[in-house]
């Protein structure tokens, strides 16, 4: 009995091999599944002391969701200059979609604002491409191009490395490099080499996802913005002492 | 930091049980299998047979086996395992080889859950895998596994349901022979795994969206100054400019490391150290099996030579060592000779010597010996970053890279250390087949999905691996491993499959060619009834182990008969070849072991047909 059932148990076998092998039925789970995640990142939430003596709170986060591949971004980056009265500046706000077209690199598109975040604020709407990823040496990069509603092209890169003085703690240096292809008269932006700002920080991570830093940094208008600083009677570099923390979740 | 938080944690968990009195609801502190008495030989007892171990030990032609999920302790701490039977790992299962069996598994998990019979060749259908095998196990209901035993020797189970293995869902298997003689006087199981009190979860998001979160053996500063001291200035930029050039990271040798896990023999910590007794004079069988998600552990016994008879279950020609590199999910089975009545340590140390475990052998319970400390954290040479090391002019810019140079030339000159020191390495090193076949990369290097390539992949069965180079003792290679007896299918290969085991640290992308699960068309094709070829090719920088399901992998590494295995694991830019008879019809995973690495997208399916 035993060994019928045997002989009847290996020939349906059989025969659903030869019929089934090729053809998985359609309601089973896949054997791995792909999750999409994200994670939102606050790079420098940082109280700035200027040496003109000026309080500034600076954010610069991103946040992303996706997969490997496809991914949707929201970058934001700005300041409020403390007990002035003005509104906070907007540096840019972000919405891109990003695609991984080379094994350290996204290709993002989006669209963006900046300007002023008060009611008569002129906001300066925008299209913008970027390349985001690690540079050989392992440089961290987000390069945008960006074009705005009155056809001025303006250009930024920023570069950030790591490091590691222990496992928890780090020190980088950072450069942000702004310029315009085109002058915009509207957004008192001239042609050429807007501004670079240097920064070094030192971070000690109590956690991977917190990390609270202390640093400097030095900044300079450049070119014809420079020029305009000088006609203007206003101070064409700036230096800073920083203290933040950068967290992720 | 991490480690300190850890322990504040711990502590508070432990005050909190003893508040509630929780302790009491916590007895579990190692596998009710793991007897300290092991199973003993001897004639006049039939082993288990006597002792009621309860459903901790199943065997038989009917078994129930009940998947939930229950608190317990772990590593003295409270933890939520899945058990199996109430216990976690999950229950010992004994089987005779030519017997029938019929496995009864109820799931009361909220999931969908399976169990697969790791290196078991049965039917496919009966294999365990959701979504190739079978639809998977529904939340209470059961499902009947019913098949032949046609093998023997040292197995184990596990979950094949997204991340359940790594909440303990795992269990060992062994299989008498038809005699049911275990080769020695007395044998123990030595299950290794790697337990985590995060959700396993958080530990993949962690992998995907913060590169580096759980080594805390990254190089610094001070590192940097004293390899200028050592090295010279020169040498130590350029070495450093290479690796930053690939953005890669030398010390990149466990994904998930200490800083998180708890290591575990039988279910215990190396705090709790579990006990292997044996009486004077008798041989002691160990069945190793690492049941990690993600840990390659070095095994060794100080003072204990060990004899390797059998690899992934099946038995090889004897191999005197005294250390053992265990990939995820092999199994190998050592025989020794305790001397007097002395007391010795199981030693299991991470790869990345960011953590162990140890248990102890003595005649004795409450016994312990010397406690190895951990050894330096190994960096990885030139050929993790695709370069083969050869490169003359990259010679002594790095010590690995030397010592793996030097291993390759110590294990073909006959004048060598090693192989004087290996039983096996004394016959003149052969060519391999692998040699001679050239690989190919896709033209577009594979996409996006892999960030490297090995330029010139080289068959690196005699080295022991990344850790391992300098070591003064005899350590098992993969070219040490010799087929006990012949297998029966000797054909000549009639068809050829390439693979390359491709990744992305960056980003946490795994695949095979470039392409995750998700993205390839279909199945892997086998012709049945052929005898296939397989061509593995690292084109990444970290070690995989490599599992096909449903068929041997005879490993083509010079010696005959072939060891057979159902995991093998590579190093980087290694390329290996490996004979497949295609004689069991239907759809196989074939995948990389490191749990992550798998469903991040390393996996895919074999049809044979």
């Amino acid at each position: 009995m035993k060994n019928t059932s045997k002989i009847f148990s290996t020939l349906l076998i059989g025969l659903c091999a030869s019929s089934n092998a090729q053809e998985i039925p359609s309601d089973w789970p896949k054997p791995v599944e792909q999750y999409n995640t994200g994670m939102i990142l606050f790079d420098r939430f940082e109280y700035t002391r200027t040496n003109d003596e000026e309080n500034i709170g600076v954010w610069d986060m991103i946040g992303w969701y996706g997969g490997d591949t496809y991914r949707l971004y929201f970058k934001s980056e700005g300041e409020n200059k403390q007990d002035d009265g003005e509104a906070t500046d907007l540096e840019r706000a972000e919405l891109l979609a990003s695609k991984l077209i080379a094994p350290f690199w996204e290709f993002q598109a989006g669209i963006g604002t900046r300007g002023t975040l008060s009611s008569e604020s002129n906001m300066e709407n925008y299209a913008v491409i970027s390349l985001y990823g690690v540079a050989p040496y392992q440089f961290e990069m987000d390069n945008s191009i960006v074009i705005n509603e009155d056809g001025d092209v303006s250009f930024s890169v920023e570069a950030e490395y790591e490091i590691r003085v222990t496992q928890t703690s780090f020190l980088q240096p950072r450069l942000a490099l702004a310029g315009s292809l085109s002058e915009s008269e509207r957004f008192d932006r001239p042609s050429g080499f807007n501004s670079i700002r240097i920064g070094l920080r030192y971070r000690y991570e109590f956690a991977r996802e917190f990390a609270p830093y202390a640093g400097i940094y030095w900044s300079r208008s450049l070119g014809n913005s420079a020029d305009i600083a000088r006609n203007n009677g206003e101070s064409v570099s700036e230096t800073g002492l920083v203290v933040g923390a950068r967290f992720w979740f | 930091m991490n480690n300190r938080m850890k322990q504040n944690r711990r502590v508070f968990l432990k005050n909190a049980a003893y508040a509630t009195g929780g302790l009491a609801l916590l007895g579990q502190m190692r596998a009710p299998w793991a007897f300290p008495e092991g199973y003993s030989n001897s004639k006049n007892h039939s082993g288990i047979a006597e002792v009621n171990y309860g459903n901790a030990v199943v065997g038989g032609e009917n078994i129930k086996m009940t998947i939930s999920r229950q608190q317990k302790k772990i590593a003295g701490d409270i933890a939520r395992p899945i058990t199996i039977n109430d216990i976690s790992p999950g229950p010992l299962l004994r089987l005779r080889e030519g017997q029938q069996v019929k496995i009864h598994v109820t799931n009361e998990l909220p999931d969908s859950t399976s169990i697969h019979w790791h290196g078991f060749i049965l039917p496919f259908n009966m294999d365990g895998v959701p979504g190739v095998s079978f639809p998977g196990i529904d939340p209470n209901s059961t499902f009947t596994y019913e098949f032949d035993i046609e093998q023997n020797g040292t197995y184990w189970y596990h979950s094949h349901s997204g991340l359940q293995e790594q909440l303990g869902h795992l269990g060992p298997v062994i299989i008498d022979p038809v005699d049911g003689d275990i080769g020695a006087d007395r044998e123990h199981v030595i299950q290794l795994s790697d337990w985590t009190f995060e959700d396993p979860h958080d530990v993949f998001r962690h992998l995907k969206v913060a590169e580096g979160y759980y080594n805390y053996q990254q190089r610094t500063i001070s590192d940097t100054v004293n390899d200028i001291k050592k090295q010279g200035f020169v040498n130590t930029v350029k070495e450093r400019a290479m690796w930053a050039n690939m953005r890669m990271n030398p010390r990149d040798i466990l994904d998930v490391t200490g800083s998180t896990y708890t290591y575990l023999m039988n279910g215990r910590d190396a705090q709790t150290n579990w006990t292997a007794l044996y009486k004077p004079n008798e041989s002691v069988r160990l069945r190793l099996i690492n049941g990690s998600a993600m840990t390659y552990f070095d095994f060794r016994i100080p003072g204990l030579e060990m004899t390797v008879v059998a690899a992934d279950g099946q038995p090889i020609k004897p191999v005197k060592v005294d250390e053992l590199r265990i990939a995820v999910a092999e199994t190998y089975d050592v025989i020794v000779r305790p001397i007097g009545s002395n007391t010795y340590t199981l030693f299991a140390e991470s790869m990345d010597r960011s953590g162990f475990v140890r248990g102890t052998l003595s005649t004795e319970l409450g016994k312990e010996a010397h406690v190895p400390t951990l050894r330096k954290m190994p960096e990885r040479g030139m050929a993790a970053m695709g370069m083969s090391f050869d490169m003359s002019g990259m010679k002594g810019m790095n010590e690995m890279d030397t010592s793996a140079a030097d291993a390759k030339s110590r294990a073909t000159s006959s004048g060598s250390s090693v192989a004087h020191m290996n039983d096996h390495s004394s016959m003149p090193s052969r060519a391999l087949p692998v040699d001679d076949i050239n690989i190919k990369h896709d033209e577009n290097g594979h996409g996006p999905g892999a960030s490297m390539l090995a330029n010139n992949p080289t068959s690196r069965l005699d080295e022991p691996g990344v850790g391992l180079e300098n070591v003064k003792h005899r350590v098992l290679l993969y070219s040490d491993l010799t087929g006990a007896k012949e297998w029966p299918d000797t054909r000549e290969p009639t068809q050829t499959v390439e693979l390359h085991l491709t990744g992305n640290m960056e980003r946490y992308m795994w695949s095979f060619d470039g392409l995750k699960f998700n993205e390839v068309d279909g199945p892997i094709h086998f012709r049945y009834g052929e005898r296939i070829r397989l061509i593995l090719v690292n084109d990444s920088m970290m070690n995989h182990p490599i599992h096909l399901h449903g068929m041997w992998m005879e490993l083509e590494n010079g010696n005959y008969p072939p060891p057979r295995k159902h995991t093998i694991s590579l190093k980087p830019s290694e390329k290996v070849s490996l004979l497949i008879s295609a004689d069991a019809p239907g759809n196989w995973a074939f995948h990389c072991h490191l749990l992550y690495h798998m469903d991040a997208g390393m996996f895919r399916i074999v049809s044979v047909s």
